[in-house]
């Protein structure tokens, strides 16, 4: 936690009844340890860099039945600064994968304020990040205020393993479908414009099935769908407070994070279908390329051994997903040595288009479908692994752009499946 | 002498003719109930075949294990239930048109059949849904095993597979009360036989694996150690 400790400095308070040009929302859920740090950080950040501009911090708090309210208010005492939207926490059977169950109504608390404080720029901040600073205000807000940008993403310095999910099949398959190229697309802090923010309050988004669980990258894909300037904030390091309960497995992980995609993506097929191409966000912040936070390894054999697994017992239940060539190719990867074990390109986005046309025509029910995509995820981290365990950060980039842009040429494959689903298996 | 002759002749004829006087309502109730059934069968055949049809249940079927190939060179999910639906419709309908008869065996017969019907229906609802769940549940554990690096996947998918379906099997025939006693015992002792045979791999041969899988659990490590995916 990056904290100055300051109490003298205040930021300038919105006027009683009249507007805030920005709006800082925390999302806070049991987060008594971190949030009073986290929410003196964004005090000293609008002091320090936004003296001059009314401000106001709401925290959406989703039902902590700790004192992580009373320790926010305490953190702010005096200040006249905070505003509590408190909502009763949903009870899910499965906790989700990013820990807040009423997630979605918290940041529609939170954008419903912004609107009504007509805020230029709206934040977002997890309460339970351990290194918000000061400084990722400005970071955030900046693009926003002067360079016009509708939505701030931010670009975290990760090992390259962290995050494998999103660089695999999140982040290709969003650049491939809405031209944009954000790499942390379902990152849980943004920053949105207040023209964006009440354009969010209009999308069916927030009362589509699973939106506890895909908000954060539903708001990214409605921005990135419509007509808004899009940019990236590097941040620097970002750690969370470790979870009371317990984390959720790698297939519910995977089940809630790609159904989410794939929901997103049968929704807005209208629009993806006519994007064609892609291109950069601008970068602001601080340049990446840090010490990671800590040291991940993984065993790329372990990762091949889960993919033959899957391949030998499963094989079976994807012929229903995908055609005969690529249960072929698949195959052949089997017997593949684990030195050269090279998962291609374009045959991951092939596979990942063909899960998510399944997924839309219901092929097997839609929690299996997306739990079988585990051991092929597994045998695309083993190759990713394998080819950038030796590399520096650059080369990783490389990487991904690389990925990225087979995602991009294999569109074409997504659409006439879409279109002519029923050569589906052919 | 002949005077008796045409008496008695004249006496079965009486006999023969209000005998058939009597059945022909009967027989002609029978006809009308037939005919009736028989339109109603059709309809409702062509009902169903269409109305699944609409529902592609062939296709949603298959993925639940339900392969058109099973239901023959012709017949799909769709016309084999219409099938059903004629066959079971024209049974009901032959079966009211005998108590029509008015004739006691058939009569019986009939009833008997009929408070019988609902308990067979019951029983072929409960091994249809037993089907439907034994596949499911056989997929689930077979995705699950495989994502927890289970070897074995398959022999357990089989294995909650046929447990599911004796289980099915079982609440259907004692659903139509045959061999009940025998049934209960039967499957009592091996579902018991079963679990105590598990219990005792599991106690005796895998007293070792089990007690590092539950001390892995107990000092499960931090989050923050683990890989964060998204």
């Amino acid at each position: 936690m990056v904290s100055t400790g300051s109490s003298s400095s205040a930021p300038t308070p919105a006027p009683e009844g009249g507007a805030a040009e920005i709006v800082v929302g925390l999302l806070s859920h049991q987060h008594a340890g971190t949030v009073a740090d986290v929410a003196r950080a964004v005090r000293d950040g609008l002091a320090r860099h936004f003296p001059a501009r009314a401000s106001r911090i709401v925290l959406a708090d989703d039902g902590s039945a700790d004192e992580t309210v009373a320790r926010a208010r305490e953190a702010l005492a005096g200040a006249d600064l905070l505003e509590i939207s408190a909502h009763r926490a949903a009870t899910p059977l499965e906790l989700p994968y990013h820990g807040m169950p009423g997630k979605a109504r918290a940041l529609h608390a939170i954008l419903t304020r912004a609107r009504a404080l007509e805020a230029r720029v709206c934040l977002v901040l997890d309460a339970g990040v351990t290194t918000v600073s000061p400084q990722w205000l400005p970071w955030l807000a900046r693009p926003v205020l002067e360079h016009s940008v509708d939505l701030v993403s931010p670009y975290y310095d990760r090992h390259p393993y962290e995050g494998a999910l999103t660089k695999a099949l999140v982040a290709p398959v969003l650049r491939a479908l809405y031209a944009v190229r954000l790499r942390q697309p379902a990152a849980a802090e943004f920053a949105c414009s207040g023209r964006l923010a009440e354009w969010l309050l209009e999308e069916d988004i927030w009362q589509r099935e699973g939106a506890q669980v895909g908000i954060d990258l539903w708001l990214t894909s409605a921005a990135a769908a419509g007509d808004f300037r899009l940019a990236e904030a590097s941040l620097g390091i970002r750690t969370s407070a470790p979870r009371a309960e317990e984390a959720l497995d790698l297939a519910t992980t995977l089940a809630q994070v790609v159904g989410s995609l794939f929901a997103d993506v049968e929704a807005r097929v209208g629009v993806w279908q006519r994007r064609r191409g892609s291109v950069a966000v601008p970068l602001f912040g601080e340049p990446a390329g840090g010490a990671p936070v800590h040291d991940v390894t993984l065993d790329a054999e372990r990762l091949i051994e889960s993919y033959r697994l899957g391949y030998r017992e499963l094989r079976d239940l994807w012929t229903w997903i995908l055609p005969a060539r690529t249960i072929v190719e698949l195959g052949r990867l089997v017997s593949a040595p684990p030195v050269g074990f090279r998962l291609d390109d374009e045959l991951w986005a092939r596979i990942v288009y063909d899960f998510a046309l399944g997924y839309r025509l219901r092929v097997l029910p839609r929690d299996h479908l997306l739990r079988s995509l585990v051991p092929l995820y597994l045998g695309w981290l083993a190759s990713y692994v394998l080819q950038v365990r030796d590399v520096g950060a650059g080369a990783v980039d490389e990487r991904l752009d690389q990925l990225g842009a087979a995602f991009e040429a294999q569109k074409s494959y997504l659409i006439a499946r879409w279109r002519w689903p029923e050569r589906l298996r052919t | 002498m002949m005077q008796e002759v045409e008496r008695g002749l004249r006496l079965a004829g009486t006999r023969i003719v209000d005998s058939i006087a009597a059945l022909l309502p009967g027989a002609l109730v029978l006809l009308v109930v037939l005919v009736v059934a028989l339109v109603a069968a059709v309809s409702v055949r062509y009902l169903v075949v269409r109305s699944l049809r609409g529902l592609e249940l062939e296709r949603r079927l298959e993925p639940l294990g339900f392969r058109v190939a099973d239901w023959g060179p012709s017949r799909g999910p769709a016309e084999t239930a219409g099938s059903l639906a004629f066959w079971t419709i024209l049974a009901i309908g032959l079966l009211l048109g005998l108590t029509a008869l008015d004739a006691a065996l058939p009569s019986r017969f009939a009833l008997a059949v009929l408070q019988y019907v609902p308990h067979l229906a019951a029983a072929l609802v409960i091994l249809i849904a037993g089907g439907v769940l034994a596949r499911f549940l056989a997929t689930a554990v077979l995705i699950g095993a495989v994502n927890a690096g289970v070897q074995q996947a398959r022999l357990l998918s089989l294995a909650v597979k046929w447990l599911v379906l004796i289980v099915a099997a079982a609440m259907a025939l004692d659903h139509i009360g045959i061999g009940r006693t025998v049934l209960l015992l039967a499957f009592g002792i091996l579902f018991g036989g079963v679990v105590l045979a598990a219990a005792l791999a599991v106690g005796l041969g895998a007293r070792d694996a089990v007690g590092r899988a539950i001390e892995r659990q107990l000092h499960a490590p931090a989050h923050d150690d683990k890989l964060d995916h998204v």
